[in-house]
């Protein structure tokens, strides 16, 4: 097997890690922060993290006075015998040796790798990972492996374990314009395809539903292109129902009497609500129970008076409150009631194995968006909740509810220190899977997120991060930072990520996928069917 | 190639007086002293490997100086014409440490049990010698040992030049020499340097050399 040796292990301690001396061959130039490197013990191969690099001189005086017009024989003599450079490895997991020569026991499951409880003595080999070790490590595709992409420099899959994966919330960050949607597209599909969940989406700027242009100019195919009808459209949006090609299955209203006192607060900043307003909709909760919305907008400055005279609200707060809340009647989706059969016809849908995409098309503000997926998922949630009570009430595996990960956007606004107790999205987070429902977050800034909601996410996904609160952010809870640090900020704006937690292994550089005609085809996409009424019937409401 | 006979004889090395007057073996150059299986301590025979590391040319009596002997007319070589017995009266020395020898067809770079014994013959080592010889580098340490005037140092360069001559300018053996010797140097920076700008090939070894490998 090509191996390359990199160099020998020479000190270290099982708390801080192994420091390597490189041999002379071997530059620094070649090694990153974050690679995957392996080393070489008597009875354990050790899977482990490159975390820092050193350089050193053996005469400090070389130091002080360096070689500055030698000729290339002397440079070059020094390069690695007095002066070389050291690596700092994190051991991440260890694998007891068994005989190489047979490739499936080495991967079969053995013991599998384990975590780390010893460390190698003196002169342990360092060397370059395998593509077997990558396969020891991560495991080969299929079942609910889902190869997520390949490492830096080789050119087999790493796979992400989706079964693990969707047992937890989870996060996907990076900065604008590393790839954020494609990477969120990549994770949605692998779900879709091993079935390990069902996926609400809700799709702010409809990126994950039908094609769309990248940044270089070429067009990708949205969910519902790869996966036909295993996916329907809701959108809040008329006119996107409109456009040819483009088929929405259900165009979803809002009622005046679903919005409750929790959405408006979480909208205290876009409506630019005072803060006497969550008392004053006390007051009105009050006297108007469900209705209190739908009564408030429907007052004339009378009215306002004598309900203030009457509960003693303060009327300049209420005429206010009136006047910032009119905001929400005038959003064309927003009707003075409407039933929660269409929420609830969705969950049903989800229940069936179905994708559903909730697209904003027009109404793509953050007032929308929060106020709508807000609402909805404290809808899917109850029913979810029901729906798990029953489930152990009769402990049928029918009626165990899939499980379901709902996919938000711009996460920082749900899920930020001052309103993540409040919203569904900090309940969903915090309890984790206890009803089967599982949040995938996607932010560029993660530092806006509540640092209890941070530490609950299962597998984070990140790009490339430069902001050091940023960076502190995704590794909250995470062992091991000062590697991982590093590597984050190394990270190419395009294409590269790391993958921590719960559903790989130990913590990986990789490149991602490719989102091109041959991932449709691993995907099993449809592609050229057309559609009849009859599946989009069925789809909709099911075998009846 | 017989070029002397050994006059002093230690664990470390020997010091023999060299056939030829005011030509001892070049610094540095790898000689060797053979010894018949009866001489040796084992049935085979030995052969004993040593570094020159000084030469020198002083009158029978050391105790007495030589005088000047040339005119306005006769001077240098002339002297020695003019005067045959100068070839009687001086003798010319050098001192080699030992490094190694072979023995029931093992090479070993270490010093031997036994000093050579004395009167033995002093032979240069051949290329094939030098060429086995140095394809192992442990012998270097032997030569940082301190002996004599001469500075182990320059003994050390000089007898790396002098292989990579007679290895035919085998500039990857160089390479690998002067890596060892950077090891060998590590707390030593300075020491080092002297050693490597005395062994640097630099352009002038590259267009005499001819056999160097581009």
């Amino acid at each position: 097997m090509n191996q390359k040796m990199l160099g020998l292990v020479v000190d270290g301690t099982f708390s801080g890690g192994l420091t390597a001396r490189l041999n002379p061959g071997t530059t620094t130039e070649q090694l990153r922060i974050g690679n995957f490197v392996v080393v070489e013990g008597q009875r354990n191969r050790y899977f482990s993290l490159i975390s820092d690099i050193h350089l050193k001189a053996t005469d400090p005086r070389l130091l002080a006075d360096p070689p500055r017009d030698t000729s290339p024989f002397i440079a070059q003599t020094l390069v690695g015998t007095s002066t070389y450079a050291t690596v700092e490895v994190r051991p991440m997991l260890m694998l007891e040796k068994v005989d190489e020569s047979d490739v499936d026991a080495v991967l079969g499951e053995r013991t599998g790798p384990e975590p780390v409880r010893t460390i190698p003595m003196h002169f342990a080999e360092l060397r370059e990972a395998t593509e077997l070790d990558f396969a020891t490590v991560f495991g080969k595709e299929g079942g609910t492996n889902f190869a997520m992409g390949t490492p830096l420099a080789m050119d087999i899959p790493i796979c992400l374990k989706l079964g693990r994966f969707v047992e937890r919330s989870n996060g996907v960050f990076g900065q604008s314009g590393t790839g954020k949607s494609f990477l969120a597209r990549l994770i949605i599909s692998g779900v879709i395809k091993t079935k390990v969940a069902v996926n609400l989406i809700f799709d702010m700027h409809d990126e994950y539903s039908f094609d769309k242009q990248t940044e270089d100019g070429h067009w990708v195919k949205g969910l519902r292109q790869i996966f036909g009808s295993k996916v329907l459209i809701y959108s809040l949006d008329e006119e996107m129902g409109r456009r040819t090609g483009r088929n929405v299955d259900v165009t979803l209203k809002i009622g005046l009497n679903q919005i409750e006192e929790a959405d408006i607060v979480l909208l205290s900043e876009e409506l630019n609500l005072r803060q006497t307003a969550e008392a004053t909709i006390g007051l009105l909760r009050d006297a108007f129970r469900g209705k209190w919305l739908l009564e408030l907008l429907k007052m004339t400055p009378e009215d306002l008076g004598d309900f203030c005279q009457r509960s003693g609200a303060h009327p300049a707060s209420m005429a206010a409150l009136q006047r910032n809340l009119k905001r929400l009647q005038r959003q064309e989706y927003v009707v003075d009631e409407a039933s929660f059969s269409a929420l609830d016809d969705m969950v049903e849908a989800l229940d069936r194995g179905k994708h559903v995409i909730l697209q904003f098309g027009r109404h793509n503000t953050v007032l929308d968006y929060v106020l709508v997926s807000n609402l909805v998922t404290r809808r899917v949630r109850q029913r979810y909740e029901e729906k798990m009570r029953r489930y152990e009430e009769t402990k049928e595996v029918a009626d165990e509810p899939r499980p379901l990960m709902i996919t938000i956007e711009e996460a920082h606004k749900f899920l930020n220190p001052a309103v993540a107790r409040q919203t569904t999205f900090g309940t969903i987070a915090r309890e984790m899977r206890k009803y089967n429902v599982t949040l995938l977050v996607i932010d560029q800034r993660p530092s806006g997120i509540d640092a209890e909601v941070m530490s609950q996410l299962g597998t984070r996904v990140s790009g490339k991060l430069t902001e050091e609160r940023d960076i502190e952010a995704v590794l909250t809870g995470v062992s091991n930072r000062s590697a991982l640090r590093g590597a984050l900020a190394s990270l190419d704006t395009r294409q590269q990520i790391l993958i921590m937690g719960h559903a790989v292994p130990m913590p990986i550089m990789m490149r991602t996928r490719q989102y091109d005609e041959s991932f449709y085809r691993a995907m099993g996409a449809r592609v050229g069917i057309t559609r009849d009424a009859e599946t989009d019937i069925r789809d909709l409401f099911g075998d009846q | 190639m017989r070029i002397g006979e050994i006059v002093e004889t230690m664990s470390t090395g020997f010091v023999a007086e060299s056939f030829e007057l005011n030509r001892p073996p070049p610094l540095g150059s790898l000689v060797v002293v053979r010894l018949p299986a009866e001489a040796g301590e084992t049935s085979s025979g030995m052969d004993l490997y040593a570094v020159v590391t000084y030469g020198q040319t002083v009158g029978l009596d050391p105790s007495r100086r030589a005088v000047r002997r040339s005119t306005d007319t006769v001077f240098d070589q002339a002297i020695y014409q003019e005067h045959p017995e100068l070839n009687r009266t001086l003798r010319t020395e050098f001192g080699a440490t030992l490094v190694g020898f072979f023995a029931d067809g093992q090479l070993r770079q270490h010093l031997p049990s036994q000093p050579p014994p004395l009167h033995f013959s002093v032979q240069s080592a051949s290329p094939e010698e030098v060429q086995r010889f140095t394809d192992r580098l442990h012998y270097l340490r032997l030569l940082l040992a301190p002996y004599g005037q001469v500075s182990p140092l320059q003994v050390l360069a000089a007898n790396v030049r002098e292989v990579y001559q007679q290895r035919d300018y085998d500039r990857v053996w160089l390479d690998t020499a002067a890596r060892e010797i950077a090891t060998l140097l590590k707390n030593d920076h300075e020491a080092l340097l002297t050693v490597l700008y005395a062994i640097d090939p630099g352009e002038s070894y590259d267009r005499s050399g001819g056999g160097e490998p581009t």
